[in-house]
């Protein structure tokens, strides 16, 4: 079979454009051509990925023939292919999990199908284009998509959220384009290997002015503090997967086109400063409050904007070793942030207000599901031998490494408030009696099935982390690498 | 065959039980039977042989040292007697699965500190072992939070100080192998050696509940299944001792840092008076236990805090015989617990005709705590005296002597509030414990009346592991104590001296004072002229030590927990307040968009 | 002297224009409690960020950026050297359009959802997810 990083994109896309019409062939079709179109691009991931490590040559798409930097690339390294991989592992995961899922009813799954392929699609759009302007297309396709789905349920304030989530986006594409139109004017060019050669070209004011605008936007997108109003309020008002997708997805193509432009396309060296400034602060406040919050997928949301402080202070650093730390973290947020989004959204799935009241005494009625969650919180907050536990210990010998003394103490005394907020919402899962009667759905085999794989891998990286190792050095040695991803997307460029 | 295999066979042991329960309890009680029975006879018969891997570019290596081994001995026994007294001990109980793939984690946990030989496989089997104890500690289900998250957050504490020592260690010296470590931390600035070794004793401090890092101790061990915390305080916070060991040794030993050794042992001392203390008020035979374990621990912290070859060999001595007494009274209080259903001591009273076996083992228990002749506390109490003279510590003599006598008190509180006293009806049908929550506590006695003659028993294994420690040799005979001074002491001839003593007095005792016994009813008793409330029962367990109270209650108002208290909540107001700044307004988040830009513009004009 | 000036004035009252626009959409966006207002702001903004892009990519006296048959002789040779204005500026801002309506169409579906949901568009009256 053919793989190639162009399918990642268009393959979604189409199927998109075409699922109503083959809904019209056979209804059953709806629910089963995504993850038959998702399974695919895990294929795909798997085919170019192997290839890539194998080689340790980045595979580069030409969109309709035209050579960068005028033409629109696709750039699978080791860095983005195992991004790349992680979000259609994901969503293969994700679909198996709604399939089925009771509250879309048929005529919703439709819909929401078709969001879900366009998140998937724009997300890993974000990853591999190598061009600015398409990273801003993917970005919008991301958002549009978004905003649908957090609107999803009528019933709840999704459309409050939404709405929330749409102005402030707003303002991230106004300000990403603006960044973009900038640098346009100065250098004529948009291919980010194109800009990263030239950039000392550029005015230093407007390099300036055109940095903080990409970043800004870019920021909202990666959730930083305190551009992350609307975060929680969209987590908590998704349907329950799609809490895992803006985990695993969204905010990943945020941190992503944050740390692409820092690292390869800008040279502002004060700029990691910034991003390592920034994430301390939106880890301790996003992890403070989540200390005190009664809602449960609120809670879990705050943890996860914490999360993403703490890649931000990964990504901050900016050495081999917290290169390393921060694509663990990442791995790490996908996987455990979405089984705890998962599981928990059967843990209060007929509540209406999904408080961590509602979830109490839910040990006994869904066994599985509450160990599941049992185990994305142990790994969460960094517990060996799971494999939160690597992340944080990688994360903590960069910050030694770099001296930061006071970070590390940081870092360990918000795991401490972790590890409350977490202990007790388990706690109370297993211990205290629920007072309100609230009917029970069980997980279907295959959203069981979802979860498990998820928990497995928690537990297989946790206990070997080898396995994933060497690619997480080749990704952060791709990342680090910044001449040679320019020459590699523009081999004319050394010659001239 | 190598190490990590006897860690990796006991955790999936650990989850085959589980599975074994989850289908028939008969059999998942045997193969608790059976890793009981195997746990030691593998110890004891298999070769170590070091063995070491490459994770995520780190080198974990494993092997038992000399000093380890000490520490795996008492693990493994008291780990397989406590799995033993577990069934029938839990065997009423639901999710026994649950329960001993915990306790099998715990052990797999310990030994699996005390076999590595760097510092990222020993976090990862500490807290192996500090999860699989939280959650037994709440396997009750009872004061989950209030217990159970105090006792993780307390331990996290613990634990992350010891992360970021050595991700700092890491740094320093490029590896993490724990050895390599304690060779070149004479070559450390200063500032390096000050934090590393702070962070390392607060992290192993808080396993061993040294104050003022213990108040998770009294209610964790309150809170887990008594045949759990024979284990929790018997072995488990030794783990904490075997870190501090390791640490406080080398920290003087090889550099001129001795201002820690002092703290230590002052440390210890305060734990030690001031934990008796609160043992000796308490009403609940278990919290009374709880109490006196960290007080016992604090004993064990001045002797490695004073650093002498003397100081060190106590410590060590005392962690081993610790482990033992503190492991029968624990499974003695268990077994009231399981046959009365209570632990109050107003409840109890009388128990010696209805458990004698029980009553047998605890008062051996009793007797090697307090430190009597002929049984070995004494042996550890004389040579923390005989340190502490040596070294010239005075004042700690005076605390010492102050928690000794005031053990005392709560250990005769605990003979005689449960077993002796008049019964009444409530208990007259309570039957012995069976016959396998009995076999631990009696092997364990004898142990210790063997070690109260024989201490060279074990003092082989000390002298091999002070030598690591980087000690001389230590000089032992198997039943004859040397001071510095040159004197000898044979024990064989003392103690058969006091046992001859003891019963020449208890035959006469028994023979003159028989016929006086005049037999009266339980509420009658003399109130020593307090006046007695009215809503006040008359148990002579009422109000205990009154008076002693009165005399001490300035001192004991004081607690460090409503300080931490204070600070825990302070945290959460602090957030909570902070939490209005998602005021829910979308135009608001809008603004902070454009302040953030701004703010944005200034820094990145000035600074980029 | 009169071509560059006109070139000066043009592109100042072109990028001035456009950042007015901006401001505006901004303070809109900020002020109004309207949600039907805000959502218009941002259009207005879009819109100035639009003209913006377009005004860098023009050059005086330009034409289309579309290759005819027109300039070309039957040789295929071109007739005379065209000044045409950049493409790309073009091509993005069609995009860019495209993707303004689609937020604006999602907002204002967002909108009705919301008047139904809280019977009010008034921005400071929609919270009932905060903290």
């Amino acid at each position: 079979m053919v793989a190639d990083p162009i399918l990642y994109v268009a393959l979604p896309l189409l199927t998109a454009f075409l699922l109503p019409i083959i809904g019209k062939i056979n209804k059953e079709l709806i629910r089963i051509v995504p993850g038959l179109l998702f399974a695919f691009l895990v294929y795909n991931s798997i085919a170019l990925f192997s290839k890539v490590s194998a080689t340790h040559t980045p595979i580069i798409v030409e969109i309709a023939g035209w050579a960068p930097p005028i033409g629109i690339n696709l750039v699978y390294s080791s860095f983005t292919g195992f991004i790349a991989t992680i979000i259609s592992v994901l969503a293969l995961l994700v679909w198996a999990y709604s399939y089925k899922f009771k509250k879309l009813e048929f005529d919703n799954s439709l819909k929401y199908f078709v969001l879900l392929m366009l998140v998937t699609a724009g997300s890993i759009g974000v990853i591999l284009t190598g061009d600015l302007f398409n990273q801003f297309v993917f970005l919008e396709i991301v958002a549009l998509s978004s905003y649908p789905l957090v609107a999803f349920y009528r019933g709840r304030n999704g459309a409050e959220a939404s709405f929330k989530y749409l102005l402030v986006g707003g303002f991230a594409s106004l300000s990403i384009l603006l960044g973009i139109v900038l640098i346009y004017s100065q250098l004529g060019t948009l291919n980010m290997a194109d800009i990263a050669a030239h950039i000392d070209e550029m005015p230093r004011n407007i390099k300036i002015v055109s940095f903080t605008l990409l970043f800004l936007g870019f920021a909202i997108e990666a959730e930083m503090f305190p551009l992350n109003g609307w975060a929680p309020d969209t987590y908590s008002q998704a349907p329950g997967p799609i809490g895992a997708v803006f985990a695993g997805m969204t905010a990943k193509a945020g941190i992503y086109a944050l740390i692409r432009m820092i690292y390869t396309i800008f040279d502002f060296s004060g700029a990691f400063e910034i991003l390592l400034i920034m994430g301390v602060i939106t880890l301790v406040v996003s992890e403070g409050i989540a200390l005190r919050q009664e809602n449960l997928k609120r809670m879990l949301a705050y943890s996860s904007l914490g999360q993403m402080g703490l890649l931000m202070i990964a990504f901050g650093i900016n050495t081999k070793t917290a290169v390393i730390a921060g694509m663990l973290i990442l791995f790490n947020h996908a996987v455990i942030k979405s089984l705890l989004f998962l599981s928990s959204s059967f843990l209060v799935y007929n509540s209406k207000d999904k408080l961590i009241k509602d979830a109490y005494g839910m040990g006994k009625k869904l066994p599985l599901t509450a160990i599941l969650f049992g185990i994305g919180a142990f790994a969460i907050v960094g517990l060996p031998p799971f494999s939160g536990f690597w992340g944080k210990l990688y994360l903590l010998m960069a910050s030694a490494d770099a001296n930061l003394l006071g970070l590390i103490a940081l870092i360990l005394a918000v795991s401490v408030i972790e590890i409350v907020y977490y202990f007790r919402v388990v706690n109370g899962v297993y211990f205290k009696k629920s007072k309100t009667e609230i009917e029970v759905h069980k997980p279907r085999w295959n959203a069981s099935l979802a979860m498990i794989i998820l928990a497995a891998a928690i537990i297989v990286v946790g206990i070997y982390p080898n396995i994933i190792y060497d690619y997480l050095v080749n990704a952060a040695d791709t990342l680090l690498d910044k001449a040679s991803y320019i020459s590699h997307v523009l081999p004319n460029l050394a010659s001239n | 065959m190598s190490n990590i295999i006897i860690i990796l066979a006991i955790f999936g042991w650990a989850i085959l039980t589980y599975i074994a329960f989850r289908l028939n309890k008969t059999l998942g009680n045997i193969f608790v039977g059976l890793i009981a029975v195997a746990l030691p006879v593998y110890y004891f018969t298999y070769v170590p042989e070091d063995y070491s891997f490459q994770v995520m570019g780190l080198t974990l290596q494993f092997g038992f040292t000399s000093f380890s081994s000490l520490f795996a001995i008492l693990v493994v026994i008291l780990g397989a007697l406590t799995l033993l007294y577990s069934i029938p001990y839990m065997n009423k109980k639901d999710r026994l699965g649950w329960f001993y793939l915990n306790f099998l984690f715990s052990i797999g946990g310990m030994l699996g500190i005390l076999m590595s030989k760097d510092f990222v496989s020993l976090f990862i089997f500490w807290e192996i072992m500090t999860w699989s104890s939280y959650l037994i500690v709440i396997f009750s289900g009872k004061k989950v939070n209030k217990v159970g998250v105090k006792y993780m957050v307390y331990s996290a504490i613990g634990a992350y100080a010891m992360l970021m020592a050595i991700v700092l260690i890491n740094k320093w010296s490029g590896t993490t192998n724990i050895s390599h470590f304690f060779e070149t931390f004479a070559d450390y600035s200063n500032g390096a050696k000050i934090l590393s070794s702070l962070l390392l004793l607060t992290a192993f401090a808080v396993k061993s509940a040294l104050m003022p890092l213990h108040v998770w101790a009294p209610n964790a061990y309150t809170n887990s299944p008594m045949s759990y915390t024979s284990l929790f305080s018997g072995a488990l916070s030794k783990m904490g001792i075997y870190g501090m060991a390791l640490v406080a040794i080398m920290l003087y030993t090889n550099t001129g840092m001795k201002f820690f050794g002092e703290a230590l042992a002052w440390l210890g001392a305060i734990t030690a008076v001031l934990a008796t203390f609160w043992a000796v008020f308490q009403t609940d035979i278990r919290k009374l236990l709880a109490y006196s374990s960290i007080g016992q621990l604090g004993y064990i912290a001045v002797g490695l805090g004073i650093g002498t070859e003397l100081g060190v060999m106590a410590a060590l001595f005392l962690a081993l015989l610790h482990g033992l007494f503190k492991g029968i009274l624990f499974m003695a209080a268990g077994a009231i617990e399981y046959r009365t259903g209570k632990t109050d001591f107003s409840e109890l009273r009388g128990l010696i005709w209805k458990m004698p076996v029980t009553f047998f083992s605890a008062l051996v228990a009793i007797i090697a705590l307090a430190g009597m002749p002929p049984l070995s506390g004494l042996i550890s109490k004389w040579l923390i005296y005989e340190a502490l003279l040596s070294s010239e510590h005075y004042f700690l003599i005076i605390l010492i002597f102050l928690s000794s006598t005031a053990a005392f008190l709560y250990c005769f509180h605990f003979l005689y509030g449960v077993f002796l006293g008049q019964r009444e009806d409530d208990i007259e049908d309570v039957k012995e414990a069976p016959a396998l929550m009995l076999v631990p506590m009696v092997l364990m006695s004898f142990g210790l009346l063997a070690l109260g003659t024989f201490p060279g028993l074990i003092f082989k294994h000390i002298s091999s592991s002070m030598s690591y420690l980087g000690f001389n040799d230590v000089t032992w005979e198997m039943s004859v104590l040397t001071n510095e001074w040159g004197n000898k002491i044979y024990l064989t001839h003392l103690n058969t001296m006091f046992m001859v003593v003891f019963a020449v007095f208890f035959v006469i005792i028994t023979l003159v004072a028989r016929k006086k016994t005049r037999r009266v009813g339980t509420k009658d008793i003399a109130n020593a002229g307090e006046p007695i409330l009215a809503e006040d029962n008359y148990h002579f367990s009422q109000d205990f030590y009154k008076p002693f109270w009165r005399v001490i209650s300035p001192v004991m108002k004081y607690r460090i927990e409503t300080f931490y208290n204070s600070f825990a909540n302070g945290i959460g107001e602090f957030f909570q307040f902070f939490r209005r700044v998602y005021t829910g307004n979308g135009q608001t988040y809008a603004l902070y968009v454009v302040i953030f830009l701004t703010i944005l513009f200034i820094v990145g004009a000035t600074l980029i | 002297m009169t071509e560059e000036l006109m070139q000066q004035i043009l592109k100042i009252s072109f990028y001035g224009a456009s950042l007015a626009l901006i401001l505006i959409g901004l303070y809109g966006v900020l002020t109004k409690k309207n949600l039907i207002k805000i959502l218009l702001s941002m259009a207005i903004a879009e819109s100035g960020l639009n003209l913006l892009f377009v005004a860098i990519g023009y050059i005086m006296n330009g034409t289309a950026p579309i290759f005819s048959t027109a300039v070309l002789d039957e040789n295929n040779q071109l007739l005379e050297t065209v000044t045409m204005v950049d493409p790309i500026p073009q091509a993005l801002v069609l995009t860019a359009i495209v993707i303004g309506l689609g937020v604006t169409a999602v907002g204002l579906a967002l909108v009705i959802r919301l008047y139904k949901h809280h019977n009010t568009i008034n921005i400071d009256e929609i919270r009932n997810l905060k903290w």
